[in-house]
């Protein structure tokens, strides 16, 4: 036998990339079957593969306010369920593993034959266009989690191979686009079955035990990965805080803040969120997984490029949040804007505390919102419902080393745009304009990047929906430079133009265009002149 | 006494950064010639090798079938021309937004590549998904354009209108108008008529970008062999050939022109051999092209392909490009590290030892290590200069090394280490483990960094074929001319429309073929899907095609759903005018094969075969730090069953193999060098 012996690096390495192929492909078949423009073309999803611990072993190169969050999920479900062969788990609750209601995971066991254990799990999230509430597309200035949409704690979407419809129907009718959420519901489903079927395949090529020990010394690799960055850092407690505009209902700025505590000799960090204001009555509360993934993600940004992402990063960091504050909402707060906007604002508090801790490392803020516009309402050609959503986006920070990318996402997010093409088959909407926001980065040795601006026209009555924010706070320089200009967005209705807030709802009439400029990246060091 | 002149002969030429190989049959047999490249107009070269190969086989007709790297050079080197982008007023910045995705997660300090030209210009004109007409063009607004492309220096223009696939009229209407400018026009709803308009607009561009310097190009070879009657055709990236006509229309087809030859030929070399799992390594004196590949089956293309981060939508084969080979500079960086390329020594003035260049490159280094032989080199047709390589390597100054020699494997070392992960990439990183396939190594280069390479992956078996040096050229001379033809229809399965798009498509397929007297077989397929998903899966077309649909989406995806609605998003005819059978028999180049025909013929006593026939000299190979005593075999005389020990270096006319010690080669039925870790065998 040769299945004790110590597998080599060239083996450990075949074997993280063979994981990381497995979540890869999983991401790719949920893309190509997902009915959702949301799912198909811009990849609000993420996709990854867990020990039978429900440690995180592999993940897709997807979206970065997901994946630090997936074994939340798993956790979650592991807790209240007893997953046997055939059942798939599924949930949207972010107060048990979930994040915000529109992103709906699903959790399969992997067992092997004649085993009563599951060997390992494999999961999907994807970001559903609707989940109900209030508003279409459930990303609505609501007051309290009811309102924003239908609820679901971990539950047994398959039991033995086989579907509860009972729980399906009661999710369909609980949404506006009942067809299109079945067909993705089904296509996370088959994502699950790929993922796996190729998990078996793995183990029948490289065998449970090699499999198994390739897997602990991937995770121990990457905990000493993260290790070995600590005690490169200087000894220290870095502090910051940064601001959102409002929540929607009080119009006032919600206080971040956040003290990084480094030990370099112990190789370890604590962050806490000590002193961040109390969660709000708007609909912007992030639960502890949004923010124990800003920070996963911030960790990870300081890593060499290629690292191997498993629950060994995390080991070595403490995150401390207060409940019931802005970063650890209890219910029954509103979270939907959580996982889109206090994310990117945890990221940029994260940042400014690490600005002078890391010289030469930090850029400048980035646009600082993912600005989602959701739009519902009867599409006029079928007469059917439809929802539609999408997150713009906007500058770069400069860096130390260069001037800030324009148009491109940043941080917690990396969602592509709905091409015309797509967009105007799909939803009754004709695309006026997108484009580049020039000038607007902020000024200084290195500027900032250029926000976007996108301008459609609805040829259909709608309920429009938009959340954004750095309308009021514009994204932060650094080193002396400028900053980027802030967002906005304004609707024109018979040739009159009025400005919108950052997070409101309206009802318009066809015939009504919406432009949203997006806000562009501060700049790093001060202009020669 | 002047040669028989013959009907028809057909060469294939891939012209690589440093070599330009020709493949030609004559007389039953395959011929290599190899000549310097000429990368300041590489039509030089191949008018020379031309001329060379009639002078012995004159012919009535000529039928050149061509490799080119004029396609992926302008574009890796940013060389192309200006290009004027033309699209739907509010859209300029299309190219610029690309999908307003960054390329890595986790890096604070990135950009996209940069689109291929930022002179974007858009016309007020709509058409709706269906195709029906929003707003036109007014002839002032297209007068206006001409004057501001005019007034631009612009020297071609690629024209991509939203929905210009569901209806061409706008896009029909500005090339007219933009006609008298008389530059190349490269329009969207003929080149890839199909949904998505940044990755169609970057294709587009991209076509225009390459369109002047290839109609260029292929007008100098046209006037070169005017005087011969010659038919010209392109490989594409595809692994397909097309008439030059059409690739001067349509060069964004060519980009891994050279690369997808190698496939061809590596795919045919191990169909014959009966190996399924192979990695190519080709190996240049530029750039090293890999790819993972199952000879089972015909080889897989993606046309959600990228080049330089730059989305072409174009059918292309799988290839991963690292930038390093033979001729890679060595150098010393910054931080006081020895590296070899990306900066390549190229054929002009090439490798130190060639006798023009003054810098040292890989090539120098296996001279000095004796892994090249000065005297036969190319079969001893160009003589290697090692005090210039000597001379070369001092210069580099490498302090930290115990000697030259050491410095060389160095060099070597660094080289290997950049192809080695290119390799990962296209296996390792995609799950597969190496060490269950065959290397099949070539290119003028391969052979001689195979068994090092195989070594840091694993792999227990190296093939190399007879004329490593012309595989590319012989996949060209071997592959089916080829074209796709594709319309976005967006089309419920039972609509007549079906038929009637199919019958056009055809006939296009059959116009652009007119000239070819071989049959064309036509082949229809479509992209289908579920209505409302976004990706499609691609079925051959008959009349249970909606079933076959829902079975692959079942095996590729975990589910089907039969009572979806299916939608038809894409119509597409495959042309293919395949090679004879019987020039693809002919099989192995150069004088091996016959020599192999020859023992087999004789009665094949495979276990009396005596190496030592081939056996040119005793000689001397550094390896890990030390001199060791080797031998030089010509490869054109061993003879299947042949078996020789490391280290040891074996030459030919194209390319020479580098055996180190611990590796055995023999040589297999058909002519390739088999290369295995001694004691391999036995596992």
């Amino acid at each position: 036998m040769t299945t004790r012996r110590q597998l080599d690096p060239a083996e450990i390495a075949v074997i993280g990339h063979a994981l990381h192929s497995v979540a890869v492909e999983m991401g790719a078949a949920l893309r190509r079957t997902a009915f959702s423009p949301n799912i198909k073309e811009r990849r609000d999803y993420s996709s990854a593969v867990f020990s039978s611990a429900g440690d995180l072993i592999a993940m897709g190169d997807d979206m970065p306010v997901h994946l630090g969050s997936m074994p939340m999920s798993v956790a979650a479900v592991l807790a209240d369920l007893r997953l046997e062969s055939g059942d798939v788990a599924l949930l949207n609750d972010p107060y048990r593993g979930g994040t915000h209601l529109p992103d709906i995971t699903m959790v399969a066991p992997v067992f092997l034959r004649g085993r009563k254990e599951a060997a390992f799990y494999v999961a999907n999230r994807a970001h559903h266009a609707d989940v109900g509430g209030m508003y279409p597309g459930s990303m609505g200035p609501c007051r309290e989690i009811a309102q924003e949409g239908i609820r679901i704690p971990p539950v047994k979407l398959m039991r033995s191979g086989k579907m509860d419809m009972q729980l399906l129907a009661t999710i369909l009718a609980n949404v506006r686009t009942p067809r299109e959420r079945e067909g993705d519901l089904t296509a996370q489903l088959g994502a699950c079955r790929i993922g796996a079927t190729r998990m078996l395949e793995l183990v029948e090529r490289f065998s449970l035990a090699r499999l198994t020990a390739g897997i602990n010394a991937l995770i121990s690799g990457s905990e000493s990965l993260v290790q070995n960055v600590l005690a490169s850092l200087p000894a220290g407690e870095w502090s910051a805080g940064d601001v959102l505009d409002d929540d929607g209902v009080i119009p006032s700025p919600i206080n971040i803040r956040v003290k990084i505590s480094i030990d370099p000799k112990r190789r370890r960090a604590v962050v806490d969120f000590a002193g961040s204001d109390p969660q709000v009555p708007g609909s912007i509360n992030a639960v502890y997984a949004i923010t124990w993934s800003a920070v996963f993600y911030v960790f990870r940004c300081l890593l060499p490029p290629d690292a191997i992402a498993t629950a060994g990063l995390m080991r070595p960091i403490k995150v401390l949040a207060p409940e019931g504050s802005i970063v650890n909402a209890r219910p029954p707060a509103a979270v939907a804007g959580g996982n889109v906007e206090t994310s990117q604002r945890i990221v940029d508090t994260l940042m400014r505390a690490l600005a002078p801790a890391l010289p030469g490392r930090i850029p400048a803020a980035s646009s600082g919102t993912m600005n989602n516009l959701t739009i519902g309402g009867i599409d006029p050609r079928s007469r059917l419902p439809y929802t539609y959503y999408e997150t713009i986006a906007g500058g770069h920070g400069a860096s130390p080393q260069s001037d800030g990318a324009s148009g491109h996402h940043a941080h917690m997010t990396n969602s592509l745009n709905t091409p015309v093409e797509a967009l105007e088959y799909a939803y009754p909407f004709r695309m006026i304009r997108y484009a580049i926001r020039h000038d607007s980065g902020g000024a200084g040795k290195h500027r900032g990047g250029n926000g976007l601006i996108r301008e459609v026209e609805l040829l259909g009555d709608a309920q429009v929906t938009l959340l954004a924010d750095r309308r009021s706070t514009a994204p932060w320089g650094l080193a002396g430079g400028g900053a980027g200009k802030t967002g906005n967005t304004s609707i024109t209705v018979n040739g009159d133009e009025q400005e919108l807030p950052g997070k409101c709802t309206r009802e318009l009439k066809a015939g009504t265009s919406i432009r949203i400029e997006s806000p562009s990246g501060g700049a790093w060091g001060k202009d020669k002149v | 006494m002047l040669a028989p002149v013959i009907s028809r002969l057909i060469i294939a030429i891939d012209t690589g950064g440093t070599f330009t190989d020709c493949v030609y049959r004559s007389r039953g047999r395959v011929e290599v010639l190899k000549l310097p490249s000429t990368p300041d107009d590489p039509s030089r070269a191949i008018l020379e090798a031309i001329s060379q190969i009639f002078a012995s086989n004159p012919a009535e007709q000529v039928e050149v079938r061509h490799g080119t790297t004029v396609a992926t050079n302008a574009l890796l080197e940013r060389k192309g021309a200006r290009v004027a982008f033309v699209t739907t007023a509010g859209f300029e910045d299309t190219l610029a937004i690309a999908r307003q995705s960054r390329p890595n997660l986790y890096d604070w300090n990135q950009h996209r590549p940069a689109p291929i030209t930022d002179l974007c210009f858009g016309i007020s004109e709509r058409v709706t998904a269906d195709g029906s007409v929003l707003l036109a063009p007014t002839e002032s607004d297209l007068d206006h354009l001409r004057r501001k492309i005019r007034d631009s220096k612009a020297k071609s223009i690629a024209v991509s209108l939203l929905f210009a696939f569901a209806n061409p009229a706008h896009e029909q209407a500005v090339a007219k108008a933009l006609s008298p400018l008389g530059l190349p026009i490269s329009l969207s709803h003929q080149i890839l008529p199909e949904f998505r308009e940044y990755e169609r607009g970057s294709t587009i561009a991209l076509n225009a970008y390459l369109a002047p310097r290839m109609q260029t190009y292929i007008r100098s070879l046209e006037i070169g062999l005017a005087k011969r009657k010659a038919t010209i055709s392109i490989m594409q990236s595809s692994g397909g050939i097309l008439s030059a006509a059409s690739v001067a229309q349509e060069p964004v087809r060519t980009i891994l022109s050279g690369p997808a030859g190698g496939v061809i030929g590596a795919l045919s070399v191990a169909r014959a051999a009966g190996i399924d799992r192979i990695l190519t390594f080709d190996m240049g004196g530029t750039s090293t092209d890999v790819a993972m590949l199952d000879a089972a089956r015909e080889p897989a293309t993606t046309s959600e392909g990228q080049i330089e981060g730059l989305p072409v939508s174009i059918p292309m084969l799988d290839i991963h490009t690292a930038g390093a080979g033979g001729g890679s500079l060595a150098w010393i960086d910054a931080a006081g590290a020895l590296q070899a390329g990306p900066q390549s020594a190229g054929a002009d003035p090439g490798p130190a030892c060639y006798g023009r260049g003054e810098h040292a490159a890989v090539t120098d280094a296996n001279l000095i290590l004796g892994r090249l032989h000065p005297d036969h080199f190319l079969g001893g047709a160009m003589r290697l200069d090692p005090s210039r390589a000597r001379n070369a390597l001092s210069a580099i100054g490498g302090n930290g090394f115990a000697s030259l020699e050491h410095l060389a494997e160095g060099i070597v070392r660094v080289a290997n280490a950049r192809m080695e992960s290119a390799l990962r990439r296209v296996s390792v990183e995609r799950g597969f483990d190496p060490r269950v396939f065959t290397l099949l190594a070539f290119g003028g280069a391969g052979p001689l960094h195979a068994c090092a390479l195989a070594h840091a992956l694993g792999i227990r078996r190296v093939l190399i074929p007879s004329a490593p040096g012309a595989l590319s050229a012989l996949g060209i001379l071997d592959a089916d001319l080829r074209r796709e033809f594709s319309r976005t229809v967006m089309l419920a399965p039972g609509s007549s429309t079906v038929a009637e798009v199919f019958r056009a498509l055809e006939s296009e397929a059959r116009s652009v073929f007119a000239s070819e007297s071989a049959r064309v077989i036509l082949k229809r397929s479509a992209d289908l899907r579920y209505h409302g998903q976004g990706y499609e899966l691609r079925i051959d077309w008959s009349a249970n095609a909606v079933a076959r649909f829902h079975e692959l989406h079942a095996q590729s995806y975990g589910y089907s759903d039969p009572a979806r609605p299916i939608e038809i998003v894409t119509l597409r005819v495959q042309a293919i005018v395949r090679r004879s059978k019987q020039a693809k028999k002919q099989g192995a180049p150069s004088g091996t094969l016959w020599v192999a025909q020859l023992h087999r013929a004789m009665g094949g006593k495979r276990n009396k075969i005596d190496s030592d026939i081939a056996l040119l000299s005793s000689h001397r190979i550094f390896e890990n730090g030390r001199w060791r005593k080797a031998r030089l075999y010509n490869r054109a005389r061993l003879v299947a069953g042949s078996c020789i020990i490391g280290p040891t270096v074996i030459t030919e006319l194209s390319a020479t193999t580098y055996l180190p010690s611990g590796w055995s080669a023999s040589v297999d039925p058909f002519s390739n060098l088999i290369l295995t870790p001694q004691g391999a065998a036995r596992r």
